[in-house]
């Protein structure tokens, strides 16, 4: 067990123009996050230098409690930024993103799409269903950002084989839209998932057999509406199918198989990967350890395989999205023991006082929304953090307030280019060959999207997860 | 996006050009000589039992035309011969009605201009009085080469050395590429900082023959599906063209040599074609 002061001491403590000080901060670092692009500045270095702005504020203003540790009876004194960092869930980012990696240098996320796009014949209908089918269980497994990068990059290949470019926006768009709906399915799937479902306690089975139905309907919702709005129908004649499936069939599924024992390897710890984390909370041993020495037990196995080339994996790492992790967590830190959380969680604590029905629909919505605008990963912490506080719901890990939130930030990211890192990776496809969309012309696309899911989703949360 | 780049060349790597079998059908030969007549018969002779290939099981081949020294005076004559009787194919030799044939510098007027215009494959054989043909040249087709430097994807390339190899006979398909321009692409990348200059040079060339390996490996699953019995060989290389050709000439005594002449951004010969035109003069080319 870790204690890091006593927050109701601290809280009481601070002034409120220190409070509205540090209140101020967190709005800009989450609109300086909503304009990374135009910055130019990656989110490592934004939440970085608001970190070490905010600890020595928080030192020169004395609202840092002393860093001390109490692990097993015994204190141990270390600087703040230690211990407010989430060091468990750093583990499964870094060790998913490491096992991931050295998975796909086997050859068999390739193989299972190039073998779906053979089995499709080449049917436009059929290879949308095929591709969606593949972004969500991608999403789900890997993560959205390399499951869009894996089936983007397929279908400009395979639909310029197959000289139907003018399908590649929407398929694309249609993908986009597809990996925050798989992003969805497991407590691993995305890292508002891993932050949201590790504060409520929700345990990886329990999450996928109740994300699992949503994931399905949705997906199903999502194709239907998309082969509808962008007019994307089977072949009619006997020759466009001839034509169409000998194009496929130049597909070659074995090319990057670079050996059967590496393939074979890969799928086995893969199954094994899943398993493992799917029953890390119930094993023995491994329960008291976490998910995050399971992700990064499997990335440093995996590496064996590759031990004289390790250091090519160690450069495949998002540092980027660790860095930013690590400054985010110091600056909700600092937020917490400035009462900047608890300002915030009187507004949430309105929301929280309408009911589980209209209370955890309404936040829903806004945590949608505001995951719109902004990288949903601060707003899902931070509210993970509110909610981890608050007497009823932080030890419910059944209060539809946690699946709101989970929802909300996943979905949100669907509704502006600049929503979720995976709908950015489509733009960046989008632009990459050409097609031209603007920031209002994703939006109005993306609107019915959004607008399905969220609203399959607030049903199925008041249906079924209450 | 260093990732997406990644998985997309992943991706077009997969993404291979199959072969597509097609019967080439030679109904009709013109051959084109300055022979007077009855040497003109004895030149056709030689050439129907060289290209036995093209008669079926019966005996049944094609139609044979003749045109001797007086069938036609310029090469605008010859031109609308060949037009007017819209052959299949084509069979001549080098230098007409000159004796540059002598001297292994030219083709003559009549062959570089057939080329260019004649919508058909063009058979260019040994002069018949230059005495320079291999002792294995002009008896028969059962070792066939296709020679270029871009074999994958040309499936017309394939089908006509396919149509001329002899049943139980062996089809090279040969692919050079040019060592000199591959080494000047490597002497520029060396002098990039950001490139790895032994990475790239292992991993471009390992690309490069892969392709037409892979292309090749395509060609002999179809012909085998097509029931084509032909052993059907690849020869993937980095060399000098002209060098390792006509090394490979020698080494599996080739009787005829396929090869492309036109160049749809140019009306001149193909480059790689003309040099080796000129210069193999020893077994007969069929120049499509």
């Amino acid at each position: 067990m870790v204690a890091i002061g006593t927050l109701q001491e601290a809280a009481s403590a601070v002034p409120l123009a220190v409070t509205l000080l540090f209140f101020g901060l967190l709005v800009l670092l989450v609109t300086l996050l909503a304009l990374e692009e135009q910055l130019r500045a990656k989110k490592s270095v934004i939440a970085g230098v608001f970190a070490i702005g905010c600890l020595l504020l928080g030192e020169a203003l004395e609202i840092l409690p002393p860093g001390t540790v109490t692990i097993g009876g015994e204190s141990i004194d270390l600087p703040v930024y230690i211990p407010a960092i989430d060091w468990n869930v750093l583990a499964i980012i870094m060790g998913s993103s490491l096992f991931v990696d050295i998975i796909s240098k086997s050859g068999l996320f390739t193989w299972i799409a190039i073998v779906l796009t053979k089995k499709s014949r080449g049917d436009p209908v059929a290879l949308l269903v095929y591709y969606g089918v593949m972004t969500v269980v991608f999403s789900a497994v890997l993560n959205n950002v390399t499951a869009m990068i894996i089936v983007g990059s397929l279908t400009v290949v395979s639909l310029k084989r197959l000289g139907r470019d003018d399908l590649l926006l929407g398929f694309l768009l249609i993908e986009g839209f597809l990996t925050n709906v798989g992003g969805l399915l497991t407590l691993i799937s995305s890292v508002p998932n891993i932050i949201v479902g590790t504060a409520a306690d929700i345990s990886f089975l329990t999450f996928f057999l109740k994300a699992g139905p949503y994931v399905l309907v949705a997906m199903i919702a999502s194709l239907w509406l998309g082969g509808r709005l962008f007019g994307i129908e089977r072949l009619t004649t006997d020759e466009e199918r001839d034509t169409a499936r000998n194009l496929v069939d130049g597909f070659d599924e074995n090319d990057s198989i670079e050996s059967s024992w590496a393939f074979w390897l890969g799928a086995v710890m893969l199954v094994l990967f899943i398993v493992a984390i799917a029953t890390a909370s119930v094993t023995p041993y491994i329960r008291e350890l976490g998910m995050g020495y399971v992700a990064m037990g499997f990335g440093i196995i995996m590496l064996v395989r590759y031990k004289s080339v390790a250091d090519k994996f160690y450069q495949a790492i998002d540092w980027d999205l660790l860095g930013f992790f690590a400054g985010l967590f110091v600056v909700l830190n600092v937020m917490e023991h400035a009462a900047v959380l608890e300002l915030a969680g009187g507004g949430l604590a309105r929301i929280v006082a309408l009911g589980e029905t209209v209370g955890s629909a309404l936040l829903l919505v806004t945590a949608a929304l505001a995951s719109s605008v902004t990288d949903n990963i601060p707003i899902a912490a931070m509210l993970a953090k509110i909610l981890s506080g608050h007497p009823e719901i932080g030890g419910d890990p059944a209060s539809p307030f946690w699946w709101a939130v989970i929802f909300g930030a996943n979905l949100g990211g669907n509704l502006t280019p600049i929503g979720s890192a995976s709908t950015l990776v489509a733009i960046t496809i989008i632009h990459k060959h050409g097609l031209a969309i603007s920031f209002g012309g994703f939006v109005k696309k993306a609107l019915p999207f959004a607008a399905l899911q969220i609203v399959l989703a607030t049903v199925y949360m008041l249906a079924v997860l209450r | 996006m260093a990732r997406l780049d990644q998985f997309e060349s992943v991706f077009r790597a997969a993404d291979k050009p199959v072969y597509a079998y097609k019967h080439v059908e030679i109904a009709k030969i013109l051959v084109v000589t300055d022979l007077p007549g009855p040497e003109v018969a004895e030149f056709r002779s030689r050439l129907q039992s060289f290209l036995s290939v093209l008669s079926d099981d019966t005996g049944a081949g094609p139609h044979w035309v003749d045109l001797g020294v007086e069938a036609f005076r310029s090469i605008e004559e010859l031109l609308e011969l060949v037009e007017s009787e819209g052959p299949d194919l084509v069979c001549t030799y080098r230098n007409l009605f000159t004796r540059a044939w002598a001297r292994p510098h030219s083709l003559g007027d009549y062959v570089d201009v057939l080329t260019q215009i004649a919508s058909c494959p063009i058979l260019v054989a040994p002069h018949p009085k230059a005495g320079r043909e291999f002792d294995h040249a002009m008896k028969n087709t059962d070792r066939v080469m296709a020679i270029t430097d871009h074999l994958t994807g040309d499936d017309r390339l394939v089908n006509y050395a396919v149509r001329f190899t002899l049943p139980g006979g062996t089809l090279f398909l040969s692919h050079v590429e040019d060592e000199a321009q591959f080494e000047r692409y490597i002497a520029t990348i060396s002098k990039i900082p950001s490139i790895d200059t032994d990475d790239a040079k292992g991993v471009i060339l390992e690309q490069l023959l892969k392709e037409p390996r892979d292309y090749v490996g395509s060609c002999r699953d179809i012909l085998a599906a097509q029931e084509i019995s032909i052993d059907t060989r690849g020869i993937v290389m980095l060399g000098h063209h002209l060098r390792e050709y006509k090394r490979l000439i020698v080494e599996h005594e080739v009787d005829l040599l396929v090869l492309n002449t036109k160049d749809e951004d140019q009306l001149a010969m193909h480059g790689l074609a003309y040099p080796l035109a000129v210069e193999l003069r020893e077994i007969p080319l069929l120049m499509l």
